[in-house]
C-alpha cells in the first residue's frame, strides 16, 4: 500500500492581508469623506512593500466603494504620495510618519499603519495584533482633523479609541 | 422394444447402485463423498443439509468439513470477486467449529485455511482502496482482522491497522491534490483516520504531518473564501475559527519536526502556521531556518 503525503494549499494571498482587506473595506463604510471625494474613483494608496498592496488590488476588481471604483496605487516613498482616500504605510516606511503627514495635510485621508505607536503619532488607525486576531486601534482626532467622519459603529468596532 | 427395455434396465440398475451406497449413511458422509470426488456443489448441498440437522450440527467436524468445501468454493468459483460470500461462510463455518467441542483435532487446518482468507481478504481490501469501493476495502479490512483474531485473539495488528489507514487517509485525500479539492465531510473523515492512526502510534510522523496540513488546510479553504464585503463582527468570528482550526494543527506540525520527518515541509508548515496566528516573529524563525538548510 502506498502511502502520500498531502500538501499545503498555496493560497493567491496571505491571510493576515485578507483579513487587513477586508477591514478596510468596512472602513469606507464606516466612515464618511466629504462630499468633493465622493466621485471618480476611490483610492487607496500603500506606501512601500506589503503584500497587502496585491490583495486590494485584487479586491478593487471585484469591489466599489458606493459607485466609485476602486484603485490601488503604490507609492515607494512618502514624496510620491498623491490624493487618496486610504493611504496605508506598511511597516517598513514606519519611520516615514512624519513626512506622510506632512504630504497628505491638505487632504481629506485616512491614515492606516501598522505598527504600535503609531495611533499617537498621527495615524488615524493602527492594525495591531491581538491574541492572535488582527485588531485596530482607533484615533478619532486623527481622523477628524482631516474632515473625515468616524461612524459610531466603527468606534465600537476598534480594539481601543483614543 | 427389447433394446428399449435393455436400456430401461441399466439405467435402473446404475440408479439403485449409486443411490443404494448412500443407504444409511448421514449428510455429511455423503458430503464427504462428493468433496472426494470433488464434486462441490453435492458436498455443498449436503454439508448445508448437515449444517441443518440436529444430530450433524454440535459435531466440530461439520462446520470443518463446511469451512473447507465453502474454501474450496470460493477458490473454484469466486476467486475474483472481492465480496465473495463462499469466503464468508467458509470463514463462519470454521468460526462455529472453533467454538464446538472436539475442535481440537481440526484447529491447526482450519487455522491454516482461516490465515489463507485473511490474506486474500486483506490483499482485496488493498486492491479495492479507490473512491469508487474503498467502503468495501473497508469492510473487508474489518473481516481480515476478525479473521486473524479467530486464530489467535492476541494478535497484534497495530501495525496492518496503521498501514491500512493510511493508504486510505491517502486515497481519500487524492481530490484535495486537484481544482475540485474536499469537502467538509471528506477533511473530517480523513482527519479522523489521522487521529485513529495516531491513537495507535502517536509518533506516527506521516499522520501528524498529513493531520496537520489538514488543519491548516481548512482554514486557508475559510479565509480564502471570506467576502471583501464581510462586516467587522463576521470577521471577527471567523478569525476566532481560523485561529483556533490553526492552533489545533500547530501541536501535529511541531511533532512532525520532532520527528524530524520531511525536514523542508515541516518548516514551511510551522512557519505558515505561526503566519497564520499572526505570529509574525516565530513564522520568520522557521523561515530562516528553512533558508539555512537550503543552503547547505
Amino acid at each position: 500500500m502506498l502511502f502520500l503525503s498531502s500538501g499545503f494549499k498555496t493560497p493567491g494571498v496571505d491571510g493576515n492581508s485578507k483579513m487587513k482587506a477586508i477591514f478596510i473595506m468596512n472602513f469606507t463604510k464606516l466612515i464618511e469623506w466629504p462630499k468633493a471625494y465622493r466621485d471618480g474613483n476611490f483610492v487607496v494608496g500603500v506606501v512601500g512593500e506589503s503584500p497587502l498592496y496585491s490583495e486590494l488590488t485584487k479586491m478593487a476588481k471585484t469591489k466599489k466603494v458606493a459607485n466609485q471604483s476602486l484603485q490601488i496605487k503604490k507609492f515607494g516613498s512618502s514624496k510620491d504620495i498623491g490624493k487618496c482616500h486610504i493611504l496605508y504605510v506598511s511597516r517598513n516606511k514606519s519611520e516615514d510618519i512624519p513626512s506622510v503627514l506632512k504630504k497628505v495635510k491638505s487632504n481629506s485621508t485616512l491614515i492606516i499603519t501598522e505598527k504600535q505607536g503609531l495611533v499617537d503619532k498621527g495615524a488615524g488607525i493602527n492594525f495591531i495584533i491581538k491574541n492572535n486576531r488582527q485588531k485596530f486601534e482607533l484615533n478619532k482626532k486623527n481622523v477628524e482633523k482631516y474632515k473625515l467622519k468616524v461612524s459610531s459603529n466603527l468606534e465600537a468596532l476598534a480594539f481601543t479609541v483614543k | 422394444m427389447n433394446k428399449k427395455i435393455y436400456i430401461l434396465f441399466v439405467v435402473s440398475i446404475l440408479t439403485s447402485s449409486l443411490f443404494g451406497q448412500f443407504v444409511g449413511k448421514d449428510n455429511l458422509s455423503i458430503s464427504l463423498f462428493y468433496m472426494q470426488k470433488a464434486e462441490l456443489d453435492s458436498a455443498k448441498k449436503y454439508i448445508d443439509f448437515s449444517a441443518d440437522d440436529e444430530s450433524l450440527n454440535t459435531a466440530a467436524k461439520t462446520w470443518y468439513y463446511r469451512g473447507f468445501i465453502y474454501k474450496e468454493l470460493y477458490k473454484k468459483n469466486e476467486k475474483e470477486d472481492k465480496t465473495s460470500p463462499f469466503r464468508l461462510t467458509s470463514i463462519e463455518s470454521f468460526q462455529k467449529m472453533l467454538t464446538l467441542e472436539g475442535e481440537e483435532e481440526f484447529r491447526e487446518s482450519a487455522h491454516k485455511i482461516l490465515k489463507y482468507q485473511a490474506s486474500t481478504l486483506y490483499n482485496d481490501a488493498a486492491r479495492l482502496l479507490d473512491p469508487e469501493n474503498y467502503q468495501t476495502a473497508i469492510s473487508n479490512y474489518d473481516k481480515f482482522k476478525s479473521t486473524m483474531l479467530l486464530i489467535d485473539p492476541k494478535t497484534d495488528l497495530r501495525a496492518r491497522d496503521i498501514k491500512f489507514k493510511l493508504a486510505l487517509a491517502s486515497m481519500l485525500n487524492r481530490p484535495a491534490e486537484t481544482a475540485e479539492g474536499l469537502d467538509s465531510v471528506q477533511t473530517q473523515q480523513i482527519k479522523s483516520l489521522y487521529i485513529e492512526v495516531l491513537a495507535l502510534d502517536p509518533n506516527n510522523p506521516g499522520a501528524n504531518y498529513n493531520l496537520a496540513i489538514l488543519f491548516y488546510n481548512e482554514a486557508a479553504d475559510i479565509i480564502n473564501n471570506m467576502d471583501y464585503d464581510m462586516d467587522i463582527m463576521k470577521l471577527n468570528e471567523v478569525q476566532d475559527h481560523c485561529i483556533e482550526i490553526f492552533l489545533e494543527g500547530l501541536p501535529y506540525m511541531k511533532k512532525a519536526y520532532e520527528l524530524n520527518y520531511k525536514r523542508r515541509e515541516t518548516l514551511v508548515g510551522l512557519s505558515n502556521i505561526y503566519y497564520g496566528l499572526n505570529d509574525i516573529e516565530k513564522s520568520d524563525a522557521y523561515k530562516k531556518e528553512l533558508e539555512d538548510l537550503e543552503k547547505e
